[in-house]
């Protein structure tokens, strides 16, 4: 318990660091019961400073109070903007074009920053955003231990399966993941460690900053930093024999190319999807077809029902619930 | 005797102060050389390294000569420090603070002191642009000096030693 306080505490000092102190020192006035449950802080050019914590939304005036009214927020103007990017680009925005081609900035600590604004075409591409406007600073969290339910579910015979998450947005799918990255990684009561893959094109699961992962995603654990997917599977499959391959919201056709090719490595893969239910994901072309071919043999469902993370169902290849695989020493 | 060596004392003075002013004009288009290489090299992190302003600066800062490394080791030290100073005021800050050990002039200044207004707050071309344009114009300014160089190193030399001597037949 108390490594989880310090861990909250911590990802807060990473958040506080890159706002501007005017900012910072608005936010730490507020109540730690919020600061506890932030999710994200929205800042957008001479509108209130906005705030998301918990399952509610609200501003917050310039004392550091909260409140529904947005001409008592407090007011971000162009110079916060400035300091802000400065201190998210360490004075050298140059160094972001890629982040700002892909629409958000990860700092230390995985945190994500959404950045709209106004974008600069080149040959009809977009080049970047210039004259950034609005911010959206996700406030990542590591939960260690979320996985722990769904382990005794993801193996059979002692063969890790191939599974697909669904969920629909923010209900903690990469946090999950996350977790059984680290889970497979470390080795468990369901199996020994073993080598994990982590395409991680949007520097979401394992947070890396310069190559080096944030989050503990394990001790043999390879990451492939800001990678596209694709790509990046097939590049983790011939260079570093991963036994299981994890990726995050997989959508192109080439992912489900490059899914199906490495299943067919012997690599069991897991990987997520926005969606509701399985239904609903089997009817989008690309995951629809792998799941008609029967590439995924667990299917983990989440929602917002009981809080961030709920777990829904575990379902196997005929969508039938999965029971509980026993821990092998028992077997 | 004492008259000989009073004599002896202002001619060597006087020449030392006359050798002290010829050394300024010889050490500013070393400096200004240096200054060049620096901002080239930062070109380099910038374009090609994408290393941040910060870092960059430490870079350059310790493989230039002293004098002209020490304006950006200083004013890297600005930057770290919780993120206070933006890119511009800490470089305004360190030639402020090391500028008057260095034999540059106020010309040579203002183009840093310009330069330091966008350095850092653009993509790469633009970057790039910039560091090209104070580049040109400190090659200018730098054969400006050679030429001042020329000029006036051997004459500022002479012209103190034969000041003093000058005071030595007068004082006789």
């Amino acid at each position: 318990m108390m490594d989880k306080v310090d861990k909250e505490g911590s990802s807060m000092q990473e958040i506080m660091a890159i706002l501007p102190a005017s900012v910072r020192s608005i936010m730490t006035t507020l109540p730690s019961a919020v600061l506890e449950v932030l999710e994200e802080i929205r800042l957008r050019q001479n509108q209130p400073l906005e705030i998301r914590y918990g399952q509610q939304t609200s501003y917050v005036t310039p004392a550091g109070q909260i409140t529904a009214n947005a001409r008592q927020g407090w007011i971000f103007t162009q110079e916060h903007v400035v300091k802000l990017l400065n201190q998210v680009s360490q004075h050298s925005l140059y160094a972001l074009e890629e982040e700002l081609k892909r629409g958000y900035i990860t700092v230390v600590g995985g945190h994500r920053i959404g950045i709209a604004g106004k974008v600069v075409l080149e040959r009809g591409e977009v080049k970047g955003i210039r004259d950034v406007t609005s911010f959206n600073v996700r406030i990542a969290r590591e939960k260690k231990g979320v996985a722990q339910k769904v382990m005794p579910y993801l193996f059979e015979k002692g063969n890790l399966q191939n599974t697909l998450v669904i969920s629909p947005p923010m209900c903690g799918k990469t946090t999950l993941l996350r977790d059984i990255a680290r889970q497979v990684s470390y080795g468990s009561e369901w199996s020994s460690s073993r080598k994990v893959g982590i395409v991680d094109e949007r520097s979401e699961l394992a947070g890396c900053l310069q190559g080096v992962p944030q989050r503990d995603v394990g001790p043999r654990t390879d990451v492939l930093d800001a990678c596209p997917k694709a790509i990046g599977m097939m590049m983790l499959i011939r260079s570093m024999s991963p036994d299981a391959l994890i990726v995050d919201e997989i959508g192109r056709p080439e992912d489900g190319d490059a899914v199906w090719e490495a299943i067919h490595a012997g690599v069991a893969v897991i990987c997520s999807a926005h969606g509701s239910d399985v239904g609903e994901v089997a009817r989008r072309p690309m995951l629809g077809k792998l799941i008609h071919h029967g590439a995924f043999t667990r299917y983990i469902v989440l929602s917002r029902a009981r809080g961030v993370g709920t777990i829904q169902g575990i379902y196997d290849s005929s969508l039938n619930p999965v029971r509980k695989e026993q821990p092998a020493w028992s077997s | 005797m004492v008259k000989l060596i009073g004599a002896l004392l202002v001619l060597v003075s006087a020449s030392m102060v006359g050798w002290q002013i010829s050394r300024s004009y010889a050490k500013r288009p070393v400096q200004l050389r240096a200054l060049l290489v620096a901002l080239q090299m930062l070109e380099t992190e910038i374009v090609y390294g994408l290393t941040p302003l910060q870092r960059a600066f430490v870079k350059v800062g310790q493989r230039v000569q002293k004098e002209i490394g020490n304006i950006f080791l200083s004013a890297a030290e600005l930057l770290e420090q919780g993120g206070a100073l933006s890119a511009e005021e800490s470089l305004q800050k360190a030639i402020l603070r090391h500028g008057a050990q260095t034999a540059l002039r106020k010309q040579e200044r203002d183009v840093l002191a310009s330069l330091s207004q966008v350095l850092g707050s653009s993509d790469r071309e633009d970057q790039q642009k910039h560091l090209r344009l104070a580049v040109t114009h400190l090659r200018g300014l730098e054969e400006e000096a050679r030429a001042e160089q020329n000029k006036y190193e051997k004459m500022y030399k002479s012209l103190g030693f034969l000041g003093g001597l000058l005071v030595v037949i007068l004082m006789f």
